[in-house]
């Protein structure tokens, strides 16, 4: 093997304080160097052409750069490598700029000596190495959007429109969602149904668009680029080809009169019906709960539409990639009993209210108290109905409940000039554009807002209902009367998605909502490649949010499958299956949902693999290695580091990637200084780190070992901290057992912002370790 | 004799300062709609001024727990009270009325001991004149007072009438 190693000087980064010629003789005695050299700037086009000039007249074949941290040129040395016709994999990147020049400025010779034991490291890596390939698989085009409110319909328009083929998949018989339901929206007061129409409308009319009304999704196989769903259409039993949506014809003669759904059960319909007059598509369907099966439909029918026959429907589809856009259920007000809904009639929701409101709705837009039927003339609203509440177990603000009280508010004034309403409330949450304005308006209006959540409603002798509550703007407990109660029931996550994540393996946060990537910035992605997150499917959100998530999400879609094919992570994880004995363990740990089991043995979709590891280290047979992060690559490290212990005490410290990795780059371009005793190691996850790993280490003689990753909750791999703690914990107890001190393991979470942590937590390694002596003396002392 | 806890560790362990002063505790407060009691003052009070253990409305509480049962951040209300209440015990602050139910209980082991209209409501009802509590069986008044003495209580609650 022949070895060509780069000693970078970074002006006098690296040189000013370690000693290159000291370094470059040691390195030159290392077995299977054929060359060392020092560039004064490795990064700069001469320095790059250095290496191509060595590649060439020295036959190098794999290649050390010791510089800068390999987040900065990583790339660039591999683009070196790839155009000297070396498989751009076989190089490795040693960081003694960061690790070493400026973290130890005043002990250059430790530096020099420290930066040699990395060098020595990476040798020793390097002779594992792997050329590696980036493999291409072909992926469909076609797009799975679940769900057909707003967010979805915006998310499917958007994808088809770009011309991909979209499959929308709606439970019930029309599309719209909640947002079809409302009488108008804030913080224009435009017609919600008047907005919204145009684009339900667009929808079903679009070439590319497939949508299945009265659908669910039964099973989802494979992964991104191609997914397999299994679906079944429910029978409508009126022909969706047949049926002109004169629906007066059928449901004028049906006998089966049935409380309105989509009217909160406000409003009464028939067994076959359209369930609202602008539903889409806008064919008849009968509600099997209800229908007796008289017929009369069927004869009334002018179209002969009509099908009793129907059957449920099995679907198939193969698609790229999946936008979930399932939306929210509203909270069940009669959860909170001290408000009396369901039992005090004039106790209604906002929902209701919204239906009472619509022109097209049960009363035809009169709003009247619905004991009485009179119009209403002492009206409050309730906020935070199932919201802000965790006795409930809803801790979150549902964030549109403020303004839609405060809409219905004006609206009312608007209708009835004479209507007295006080808006009940905790905290006016009025925060997006044009917002505070709308807040303004309303109170301009005259709509009194009282300050303090709503403690009961009691019904009076007379059956008048009054509010108990205290008014904290005065300090006073008051009790008012009022002839209409409006609950401002806050938003759920709708447990009739949650087995679609559960076929995914998609992760739901505390409040039950489904959680993204990031929640600050991956607001779309989910933790499953391929599968995005659209509106109110991941917590509470206003109507015009939701139209820009699925733009969103429908843009990152177009960016995963535009290219037609998609390209393997090399660093992915790979079952030896002569090895693997189909435990399971892995497929338990994977945090993706990308390993499966099949026949007894492992396989992992490494399309989808996003390479942390975590199932590496889980493996009770080693049946995993991880391209490029190999147990052999790692052990060979570790030995390196340790077979010259040149200084006490001496610690060997994994850390991922992303964060403590990140860490102590910032520590070097901060220039803290630290002590020189710690070798790293970079893993892509502290889920990565195999408690082999560990022990080895101390086998070897290593003092203390250091496993640090993310900040918990921050992982980059959704939970691998977690399953690094879990384990470090149990490792812990095992040397504790065997008579070790267990604080000679150490395990931190470290984010990239936190160098000054980092450099602390080595300083105070160090006096931790010096003050307990090297690594046995605890047991020696016990002999003793 | 163990001590009370100090306010600072009401505080964390009863998480007081996740209040948001929505005011739905002393909305609920059967004894606030009576009383001075403001159920939602005395817990902004609590989080934020050592002086609350000399609040007089730390009495006025009935704990009933309707507060509690509501409290949308899961606030231990009545808990609470009842531990500040048992600071002030500690520093000797107890209203004079509180004091003197204490001392009912020390000498009677009841703190509402019965009276005759009492003996002859409950006769009226069919049931013995005393309940079976230590006004039937005296002998065990002195396990009680016993009880009471080993755990400083009557040192606590102040004076001996």
């Amino acid at each position: 093997m022949r070895i060509g190693v780069y000693i970078c000087h970074c002006g006098l980064n690296i040189a000013g304080v370690v000693d290159i010629e000291v370094l470059l003789k040691q390195v030159e005695s290392l077995d299977d160097v054929v060359i060392a050299s020092d560039i004064q700037f490795m990064c700069s086009d001469s320095g790059q052409d250095k290496i191509a000039e060595d590649i060439e007249e020295h036959n190098v074949e794999r290649v050390l750069v010791a510089a800068c941290t390999p987040k900065l040129h990583e790339t660039t040395f591999r683009n070196v490598l790839e155009k000297s016709g070396i498989n751009p994999f076989l190089l490795e990147i040693v960081n003694i700029r960061e690790q070493c020049s400026w973290v130890h400025m005043d002990n250059p010779r430790m530096a020099t000596q420290k930066a040699f034991d990395l060098i020595k490291m990476g040798v020793a890596k390097l002779k594992f190495l792997k050329p590696l390939k980036i493999q291409s698989t072909p992926v469909s085009k076609e797009v799975l959007v679940i769900g057909g409110g707003v967010a979805g319909i915006e998310a499917a328009l958007d994808l088809a429109d770009t011309g991909y083929k979209v499959h929308m998949i709606e439970k019930e018989p029309t599309i719209g969602g909640k947002m079809a339901l409302l009488n108008e929206v804030f913080p224009t007061n435009d017609c919600s149904i008047c907005v919204l129409a145009p684009k339900m409308t667009e929808v079903v009319n679009h070439p590319d668009i497939e949508l299945h009304t009265l659908s669910e999704i039964t099973a989802i196989e494979g992964s991104v680029g191609n997914f397999e769903i299994t679906g079944t259409t429910q029978p409508r039993y009126v022909s969706e080809e047949k049926c002109k949506g004169c629906v007066d014809e059928c449901s004028r003669v049906c006998p089966v009169e049935i409380p309105s759904r989509f009217d909160s059960g406000l409003g009464k319909t028939r067994a076959i019906n359209i369930p609202i007059p602008q539903a889409v598509p806008q064919v008849a369907y009968i509600d099997s709960d209800y229908c007796v099966g008289c017929g009369l439909c069927a004869q009334a029918c002018p179209a002969d539409a009509v099908e009793f026959e129907q059957q449920t429907i099995r679907f198939q589809l193969n698609v790229g990639a999946i936008i979930i856009a399932a939306g929210y259920r509203l909270f069940d007000a009669s959860r909170k009993e001290e408000y009396g809904y369901g039992i005090y009639p004039d106790v209604i929701t906002n929902m209701e209210l919204e239906r009472l409101l619509n022109a097209s709705g049960p009363t035809r837009g009169r709003v009247t108290c619905p004991s009485t039927g009179e119009i209403a003339e002492e009206v409050a609203f309730i906020q935070c109905v199932g919201s802000r509440d965790e006795s409930v177990g809803n801790p979150y603000c549902s964030r549109v409940c403020c303004m839609s009280a405060m809409k219905n508010a004006q609206l009312l004034k608007e209708r009835y000039p004479d209507i007295r309403i006080t808006i009940h409330y905790i905290d006016i949450r009025a925060s997006g554009e044009m917002y505070e304005e709308y807040y303004t308006k309303t109170q301009a209006k005259g709509v009194d807002f009282v300050r303090g959540r709503v403690a009961e409603i009691v019904q009076e002798h007379d059956d008048s209902l009054s509010l108990r509550y205290e008014n904290t703007l005065e300090s006073r407990i008051e009790e008012k009367k009022y002839d209409l109660v409006i609950l401002s029931t806050g938003m759920e996550a709708d447990p009739s998605a949650k087995p679609i994540g559960n076929m995914l393996k998609m992760a739901n946060r505390p409040d039950r909502f489904f959680a993204v990537s990031h929640p600050k910035m991956k607001p779309v992605d989910s933790h499953i490649n391929g599968v995005f997150l659209a509106g109110c499917a991941s917590g509470p959100k206003e109507i015009q949010v939701s139209i820009a998530q699925g733009s969103a999400a429908a843009s990152r879609v177009m960016r995963l499958l535009q290219p037609g094919e998609l390209r393997t992570d090399p660093l992915s994880a790979h079952v030896d299956s002569d090895t693997c004995i189909g435990c399971g363990v892995c497929a338990d740990v994977c945090d993706y949902g990308t390993i499966k089991i099949k026949n007894g043995k492992a396989f992992v979709d490494e399309v989808s693999c996003h390479g942390c590891g975590t199932c590496s280290a889980a493996c009770p047979v080693d049946a995993i290695s991880m391209h490029h992060h190999t147990d052999e690559q790692v052990r060979a490290q570790i030995k390196a580091a340790l077979e010259v212990k040149d200084e006490f005490p001496l610690i060997v410290a994994f850390l991922c990637n992303w964060c403590s990795y990140a860490s102590a780059d910032l520590a070097g371009t901060s220039r803290i200084q630290y002590p020189t005793n710690v070798r790293i190691i970079k893993v892509m996850c502290a889920g990565r780190v195999d408690p082999d790993f560990v022990m080895e280490a101390f086998e070897m003689g290593a003092d203390g070992v250091l496993v640090a990753g993310c900040r918990l909750g921050e992982c980059h791999y959704v939970h691998g901290n977690y399953h690094a703690q879990t384990r470090m914990e149990n490792l812990g107890e095992v040397l504790k057992e065997a008579g070790f001190d267990s604080g000679r393991l150490r395990v931190e979470w470290i984010s990239a912002a936190e160098g000054e942590k980092f450099a602390n937590t080595i300083e105070d390694f160090v006096d931790y370790l010096t003050a307990i002596g090297p690594i046995g003396s605890e047991l020696e002392e016990a002999d003793r | 004799m163990a001590g009370a806890p100090s306010i600072e560790e009401v505080i964390e362990d009863f998480n007081v300062l996740k209040c948001m002063q929505c005011g739905v505790c002393s909305g609920s407060c059967p004894s606030g709609r009576q009383a001075s009691l403001n159920v939602r003052r005395l817990v902004r009070k609590i989080g934020r001024d050592h002086a609350a253990i000399c609040d007089e409305s730390l009495w006025m509480c009935t704990t009933c727990y309707n507060c509690q049962e509501r409290c949308p951040r899961g606030i231990a209300i009545v808990d609470v009270i009842l531990a500040v209440r048992s600071i002030a015990a500690h520093e000797g602050l107890i209203l004079e009325r509180h004091r003197h139910v204490a001392y009912l209980l020390q000498e009677h082991g009841h703190a509402v001991p019965i009276d005759d209209t009492h003996k002859e409501k409950r006769m009226q009802l069919g049931l013995n004149s005393l309940p079976s509590t230590v006004h039937s069986h005296p002998d065990d008044l002195k396990d009680v007072k016993h009880l009471l003495a080993s755990c400083g209580f009557g040192e606590i609650t102040g004076r001996k009438e």
